[in-house]
């Protein structure tokens, strides 16, 4: 890692260091892989700020998310456009609310975000349902799905609008301590 | 300002969806409260078009009306602009229109509740107020009519001026914190940090500029080699990359066991560190060679036994002197042993504790096992796993959990009396069976025992045989913890318990009885028989705690071997039914609390016990993960990782660590230590050691204050006494405090029910509401283009339409008025609906008592209306109009001038209230309308001022004149 200082600016360690939960030698192990996924893309001086993004297919193929079943929501709840053009600031920002230093409420807004499907700030029943799909290879019958939406609706409804605020959302994280250990991906 | 109209949020769906309408319209105002924000867009509802409809909904509407809407429109845009701080936005939606009131106590709840804890939860009022602005300002290009971009730049600079206000006012550590549990993107917050850090260099350098630069350079190098230590800990991490490829195979359950062990191997690393550092090192500096009888000398079979050879090393106990060893400084032996011990014994408890805690208020406290479905939807999976075999075989298992689930919700319901029955008595069976085998195992290690020491004499000098024999009963010992668990586990399968956790809370209850009734077998004995009859008892407690080790690891290795690989080639070859075999975690994870409970017994009896302990944790990793690997599948059932292991931890504090502190403690206060060896020799019991060092002191001048302590303080009863008494004081308070939250916590949920079945029924009638009005605004406009038209409809249909359209405006109308009748502002309740309801209830009540009140325009209008109606018996207008409409007509006038008579003699009588003045002033001018042309009246009450209070009314008014009119125009 000789080069280390030729990728980013102590200051800019140090602005990343604050702002993420990353050490610097994190943030550059990450500036790696972020590298790796498109080295014709990503210039290895950082110390501009340049201005690249990486295309959502080419993320979502690094192995701590090609076998996730929400792969693509996660890498467009981070990204600025909604479409899943990460720059390498969104990058790191997903793998620190994702990382295992990030607070439950921090990651319990963008894994709301990540099941929101639809963007309407609900978890109404067409999000749950393709959410279970996703997580059961759609082997359920539709009846069944229904189902299990509407119980899961039930039980985490408070305000009982039969879709899922944030605030029903968060509420009921709060209830499941795993939440905190299985919304983690290891980098 | 991109910083925020950037929000991650942008999806062109988002301007698509048509459920979104209330967010939309509410991401235009600008609150300080994510409740307050639907009330709003509740409001914009009941102003009439909504914003994003708005250019259909402006035009049609006829002159005054459109007047009016502007007017309305007006004053959110008004509050936009003028809030600098949210006082005075709050005091001017109070008079407008409607009802946000309670908006107003909406935004007292949450001031009551976000600052109640000062510095702590800034971070998180910051999350909060930065999702609100994440949910308000979704889409990043506001364009809608009503505000202007300025207006929302104002807004958020003006957010993000007082966000960087507070961050500056907080210690450099404090702030980082909050920066980072900022949910922004990284741009974001960096550009917070800057200003943050602008804002405090502009600061400072106004003030004394040499000394807050050094401080600040200062900070920057603490907090730069802060960072640099952090990053050399996680080069040292061990097995970052292993755990990774567990948790990404296994998830997270799995990996928990992986955890444990890298804990606990942590644990033992640092006390053999303190052991080592501060009683064997001295010792070996000066006094490097053993002391060993000649005839002694090293066969192998030691490292199995421990016993013979290692008897006379810095192993045991026994292998210290009691010596104060001079050289450049004196080092008494005695007293490092004692404190060392003590201090470490201490610190391991005061870790658990802490642990135990933290995990605790994580994972168990707010567990609440009813919301399963939910939990199984949206927080079951596990983000690490990264192996495309574990996801599909996870897939499955949730496919497999949630249809098992769906049909047993059925079937518990149909469990019948004898059949409980039945479930209890097999229940009580194996239980008993179960206590029968521990009881059992128990006696023979007793007995055993007995047997041992007969076998066993006090020669220094021991022959194979006999040093063999010694391995029977930590061979017996470990044989009993390997195969009783297997019973208990196929126990399991016929219990048929009803649900996952409580099976794995039998299980784990049995084996940790069955492990401690052993191991308080063994202690008893130690303490009780060994201890009279051994010159030199400490060493043959540690030689035994040390054969029970070894022989504990010898058989994990067996375990994982007969447990894994045999049930999986016999699962994969012999018997495919049973499958390949889970690793189970429970057991597991009860072998490593069971080891470590001997590793702590075994510190004061043989110091250096925690150096074994480390190679056989580091050894068992590297094991059970080959194992793992090979022969094991990820377990079928994602139990709740989390609690399970706060489960462990209590477990290794509450039986495992107190009982080996008692062991220790009583061995080191009642016991008497053997006169032949060991640092203690000579001495009454171990603690006296402590009393010998005070009296030495009391010699020396200056320390005066360490005997008073040891005198007023350790010795006295008193202060024990005392001290006991304050914490059983302090945690009956803190149990207080506990009920009281729990109270709230049901109170506050009720509370948001509550809420939200209001919000529920307000939007269910603000959408029939607006359902109505697109529908007579397109007909009004057709009614414009072309009246032919409109006339081909079916009259029967328009009227329908038009009385549908009336009832609701005027159950609006009921709503509104009442709402805005002056509530007394110190209601406590935050609920705006809630306030909103009691009002409304209320004029309900007086409506049944026949009351007039001047607050009430609604009881006036129903009661002069039912007078109009009682004279106009004949024709009613709901129910004759279609057969009769112009006599209805009539009818309706009358019923007006009729309530219009009424109203002037409540007037008269009451103190005019400006919501009935101007309900009269409409009234007039109505039904000057209604009498004379009726084309004609729409223009007449744009002269009518209509104040702020009274638009609600005009509105209702307006809808039910646009009824009529409908109607009309239909005939």
């Amino acid at each position: 890692m000789g080069n280390k200082q030729t990728i980013f600016t102590d200051e800019q360690l140090d602005a990343y260091q604050d702002c993420t939960f990353f050490t610097r030698k994190e943030i550059l192990r990450l500036h790696g892989r972020y590298h790796e996924l498109a080295p014709h893309l990503v210039p290895m001086d950082y110390t501009n700020e340049p201005d690249c993004k990486v295309p959502l297919a080419l993320i979502v193929n690094m192995p701590e998310l090609k076998e996730n079943p929400f792969r693509n929501r996660i890498v467009e709840s981070f990204s600025e456009d909604g479409m899943g053009n990460l720059s390498f600031n969104e990058f790191v920002d997903m793998f620190s609310v994702l990382s295992e230093m990030a607070p439950r409420e921090l990651k319990a807004i963008y894994a709301f975000k990540i099941y929101d499907f639809n963007v309407d700030n609900y978890l109404c029943k067409e999000d749950l349902e393709k959410t279970l799909n996703r997580l059961t290879k759609e082997e359920l019958t539709p009846e069944e799905v229904q189902l299990v939406c509407e119980k899961a609706i039930e039980e985490a409804d408070l305000d009982g609008d039969s879709k899922l605020s944030f605030a029903d959302f968060e509420n009921m994280i709060t209830r499941a301590p795993d939440f905190l250990s299985t919304f983690h991906i290891r980098i | 300002m991109t910083s925020y109209s950037n929000g991650a949020f942008f999806n062109p769906a988002y301007h698509d969806s048509e459920t979104l309408e209330i967010d939309r319209s509410s991401s235009k105002t600008h609150h300080t409260n994510p409740y307050a924000g639907d009330d709003r867009a509740v409001a914009h509802y009941s102003t009439g078009p909504t914003s994003s409809d708005d250019v259909a909904g402006r035009v049609p509407w006829g002159g005054w009306q459109e007047e009016s809407w502007k007017g309305r429109e007006s004053i959110p845009m008004g509050l936009m602009s003028t809030r600098p701080g949210s006082p005075s936005w709050q005091h001017d939606l109070n008079h407008s229109t409607f009802q946000i009131p309670p908006g107003s106590q909406y935004d007292r709840s949450t001031s009551v509740r976000l600052p109640s804890a000062p510095s702590g939860n800034m971070t998180m009022r910051w999350r909060g107020i930065t999702m609100r602005r994440m949910s308000m300002f979704p889409n990043g290009n506001p364009t809608h009519i009503a505000f202007t971009e300025d207006a929302i730049r104002n807004e958020m600079e003006n957010e993000e001026q007082n966000l960087v206000k507070e961050l500056v006012a907080l210690s450099t550590r404090d702030r980082i914190l909050a920066i980072r549990d900022l949910p922004m993107s990284v741009d974001e917050k960096k550009h917070i940090r800057s200003q943050v850090l602008a804002f405090k260099s502009s600061k400072q350098s106004r003030q004394f500029t040499c000394f807050a630069d050094c401080s600040e350079n200062v900070s920057l190098s603490f907090r730069r080699c802060g960072y640099s230590l952090r990053s050399a800990r996680q080069t040292l991490e061990l097995w970052h990359g292993i755990m990774k490829e567990i948790g990404g195979t296994f998830g997270t359950s799995v990996l928990s066991y992986f955890v444990f062990l890298k804990w606990l191997l942590m644990f033992n690393i640092f006390s053999f560190l303190v052991n080592f550092g501060f009683i064997t090192i001295p010792l070996l500096v000066f006094d490097p060679s053993p002391n060993i009888p000649p005839n002694v000398s090293f066969r192998g079979l030691e490292i199995l036994t421990g016993a013979g050879y290692f008897q006379y090393t810095v192993m045991y106990y026994g292998g210290y002197s009691n010596e104060t060893l001079k050289g450049p400084v004196e080092y008494n032996m005695q007293l490092a042993y004692f404190f060392t011990i003590a201090i470490y014994m201490v610190l391991c408890g005061i870790a658990l504790i802490f642990s135990m805690a933290s995990s605790f208020k994580k994972n168990y406290v707010l567990a609440d096992p009813s919301s399963n479905k939910a939990w199984q939807l949206l927080s079951s999976w596990d983000f690490s796993i990264t192996n495309e075999k574990a996801v599909r075989q996870r897939k499955n298992n949730l496919r497999v959990q949630l249809k098992e689930s769906l049909s047993e919700k059925a079937q518990r319901e149909l469990l019948t009396l004898s059949e409980k029955l039945k479930h209890f008595g097999v229940y009580l069976g194996f239980w008993l069976l179960s206590t029968g085998l521990t009881v059992g195992c128990g006696a023979s290690i007793y007995y055993l025992c007995q047997y041992e020491q007969q076998q066993a004499t006090d020669a220094a000098n021991w022959s194979l045989l006999q040093e063999a024999q010694t391995l029977l009963v930590p061979f017996v010992v470990s044989l009993m913890n390997l195969v009783v668990p297997l019973f208990y586990s196929l126990f399991n399968k016929f219990e048929h318990y009803s649900s996952h956790r409580r099976q794995i809370y039998a299980l784990v209850v049995r084996n940790v009885l069955l492990k401690m009734s052993i191991l308080a077998v063994l202690c008893y004995y130690w303490m009780n028989v060994v201890a009279k009859k051994f010159s030199c008892w400490e060493s043959m407690v540690g030689q035994a705690l040390y054969r029970l080790v070894i022989f504990d690891f010898l058989f994990l290795m067996l375990g994982s071997f007969f447990g894994e690989f045999l049930s999986n080639v016999i699962g994969t070859r012999l018997l495919p039914r049973l499958g390949v075999p889970e690793f189970d975690v429970a057991r597991n994870v009860l072998e490593l609390i069971y080891a470590q409970t001997l590793a702590w017994i075994g510190i004061y009896f043989s110091p250096l016990l925690p150096a074994i302990q480390i190679f056989k944790l580091f050894i068992l990793f590297y094991i059970k993960k080959v194992s793992l690997t090979r022969n094991c599948q990820p377990p079928r059932r994602s139990g709740r990782a989390a609690q399970m292991q706060t489960i462990f931890i209590a477990l290794l504090f509450l039986p495992c660590f107190v009982g080996a502190l008692s062991m220790v403690a009583y061995t080191a206060w009642i016991l008497t230590p053997s006169e032949q060896c060991g640092p203690f020799r000579g001495l009454n019991n171990t603690f006296s050691v402590v009393g010998v060092w005070i009296d030495d002191l009391g010699g020396i001048p200056g320390s005066q204050w360490v005997v008073w302590i040891y005198q007023n303080v350790i010795k006295s009863e008193i202060f024990y006494f005392l001290i006991s008494l304050i914490i059983i004081v302090i945690i009956y308070i803190f149990w207080q405090v506990t009920q009281g939250r729990k109270q709230l916590i049901v109170l506050l949920r009720q509370q948001i029910v509550n809420e939200g079945k209001d919000k529920s029924f307000l939007l269910d009638k603000l959408q029939s509401l607006q359902k109505c009005q697109p529908d007579k605004k397109s007909k009004q406009k057709t009614q414009k283009k072309d009246e032919h038209s409109l006339g081909g409809q079916s009259n029967s249909n328009a009227m329908v339409q038009a009385l549908l359209a009336r009832q609701q405006l005027e159950e609006e109308e009921e709503g509104r008025d009442t709402g805005g009748v002056p509530v007394p502002s110190d209601i406590s309740t935050s609920s705006a609906l809630i306030q909103a309801m009691l009002a409304r209830q209320r004029a309900y009540d007086q409506d049944g008592d026949e009351r007039l009140s001047s607050s009430s325009a609604l009881s006036q209008a129903v009661q002069a209306r039912q007078m109009a109606e009682g004279q106009e018996t004949d024709e009613y207008y709901s129910t004759d109009f279609s057969e009769n409409p112009i006599n209805t007509s009539s009818a309706v006038a009358q019923a007006m001038q009729a309530r219009q008579r009424a109203e002037e003699e409540d007037g008269a009588d009451d103190l005019p209230s400006s919501v009935s003045s101007v309900m009269m002033q409409v009234m007039q001018a109505r039904q000057i309308a209604e009498e004379e042309d009726r084309p004609q009246w729409v223009p007449a009450p744009t002269q009518n001022p209509s104040p702020a209070g009274s638009s609600a009314l005009i509105q209702a008014m307006l809808a039910r004149q646009q009824a009529q009119n409908e109607y009309d125009d239909g005939y």
